[in-house]
């Protein structure tokens, strides 16, 4: 084990567990907070593979400004602990903690996304390609010249979903004040 | 060297200075107080010039119930503080203190500074939920709502010194200011950038957050001893490094002013921050609170429309050179 790896594997068992946590929590503040460990601990893994921009970026966007959104529409919304209402069969079936549906789920999912990466594994190229020593530059370049249109593209849908949120969120009439 | 020991030696360095920056800052920050509003108090406490009463503080800190209110929410509670402190802490990593004088040149510098310091946000919001407790509740929220509005001013008012520059390393950021400080040719935004940063620091005038006469104190109301501390360390250390930044990024850095280049950088950087931390301090003991409206309309109609304008305009004239 070297540093890399403890590192690596600090981080991977903090995305994991708070990612869990989103899911399972009973609480849907804890569940915003464990959202923002995950993005953290994504923020970290990142880090640990060079790509220091979008490390950065993960941070300032999604532990910064989405969260600050989330907390939000939290505080806006009507608050109470989330009592689940299914019993017996079905919580045995599909509580996000215990049921066997979720678990069986889950589990297949890693087995797929195990087996894939075992038959792929030989195929990649063992020795590491050099990171970008300017990565920001890099990124920008890729953004606004190969895939301009597509990043154009997908601003114009976020700007549709503002409108969006807007339209449905106004009041008859217009708001007050 | 080992670079585990190597990065153990920086982090001890750097809190150790934490620590005493709070300590100087507190005790300015009394002193300039007392001088401005004539207080008796601590014009005439504590000791040779006052400095005694900053060791007495921390002392009665420590010694402190640390006491948790009831109905916590005792993870958030207990994390909070550090949560709070980690970033205040990180930043220290990027400032370019001297001519070759920096703890790790990150090419992102800038990008690093801001998205470590948006994590605060989470620390303050942790505190004021699991305090249980309204005031801390609603220090919390106006903390949100007015660190969210004024980073987009902030963040926006450093793009024009980037495109000058063409780098988002601070390193190089100061050299690239060898003729001409930025605080020139970026003067608005300089000042878009030191009244959105008085603002993400929470002091008067825009200390909604912890508005004695509304709230308490906010989003630390529950807090006491040494967690308290913890904050209040945080705080003063932001005060530092947002001042840094600016002196970084607008002037100079560590460049000496003209015919006074014998004193070394890394003493001119700490001088030029500690006068912008100054102003920080006169500022706060001058001009009342603003009201919570007053504050988003400074945010949203005067500061964000400023800092826009100015990348325009930063860009229109490197278009045109």
């Amino acid at each position: 084990m070297n540093g890399p790896m403890v590192a690596f594997a600090c981080l991977a068992g903090l995305t994991l567990y708070s990612a869990w946590r989103v899911a399972t929590a009973p609480q849907v503040t804890h569940a915003a907070l464990f959202l923002a460990a995950t993005f953290a601990g994504v923020a970290g893994l990142f880090f640990l593979l060079q790509a220091d921009f979008l490390a950065a970026v993960q941070l300032l966007l999604y532990a910064g400004a989405v969260m600050t959104v989330v907390i939000f529409a939290i505080m806006l919304s009507e608050m109470r602990e989330v009592e689940s209402d299914a019993r017996g069969w079905r919580s045995l079936l599909l509580s996000p903690r215990l049921g066997i549906v979720p678990l069986v789920g889950g589990v297949g999912l890693a087995a797929i996304l195990l087996s894939a990466y075992h038959r792929a594994a030989p195929s990649w190229p063992l020795s590491p390609l050099p990171a970008a020593p300017d990565s920001t530059r890099f990124i920008a370049h890729a953004l606004f010249h190969a895939y301009a249109l597509p990043f154009e593209v997908a601003s114009v849908l976020l700007l549709a979903a503002m409108i969006g949120a807007i339209i449905l969120t106004r009041t008859e009439g217009g708001a007050k004040g | 060297m080992n670079i585990y020991l190597a990065a153990l030696l920086k982090v001890v360095g750097v809190l150790a200075f934490v620590l005493g920056n709070a300590f100087i800052l507190i005790w300015a920050e009394r002193k300039i107080s007392g001088y401005m509003q004539r207080r008796y108090g601590p014009l005439r406490v504590g000791g040779p010039a006052g400095l005694l009463q900053s060791a007495a503080d921390i002392l009665k800190l420590m010694a402190k119930e640390d006491f948790v209110p009831g109905g916590a929410d005792l993870w958030l509670w207990w994390l909070a503080p550090a949560v709070a402190l980690v970033p205040a802490v990180l930043v220290y990593l990027v400032l370019p203190i001297g001519r070759s004088f920096v703890l790790q040149n990150l090419s992102i510098g800038l990008v690093f500074f801001a998205s470590v310091t948006s994590f605060t946000l989470i620390g303050i919001f942790m505190a004021g939920w699991g305090s249980n407790n309204k005031y801390s509740l609603l220090g919390a929220m106006r903390a949100g709502a007015q660190l969210f509005s004024y980073e987009i001013p902030l963040i926006l008012s450093t793009i024009g010194v980037v495109m000058l520059t063409g780098s988002l390393t601070l390193q190089r950021i100061v050299a690239a200011q060898a003729n001409v400080w930025f605080v020139v040719p970026q003067i608005v935004g300089f000042l878009v950038f030191y009244v959105a940063s008085l603002a993400e620091l929470n002091r008067t005038p825009f200390d909604l957050a912890e508005a004695e006469s509304e709230l308490i104190a906010g989003y630390f109301t529950e807090y006491s001893g040494i967690r308290w501390a913890m904050f209040a360390v945080a705080e003063y250390s932001n005060l530092f490094t947002t001042s840094a930044l600016a002196v970084t990024l607008f002037l100079g850095g560590w460049r000496p002013l003209p015919l006074l280049a014998f004193i070394p950088g890394w003493v001119w950087f700490v001088l030029k921050t500690y006068v912008l931390v100054f102003v920080g301090i006169w500022i706060r003991w001058t001009l009342p609170r603003v009201r919570i409206d007053q504050l988003m309309d400074l945010g949203w109609k005067f500061l964000f429309p400023v800092s826009v304008a100015n990348v325009l305009v930063t860009a229109l004239v490197l278009a045109v050179r």
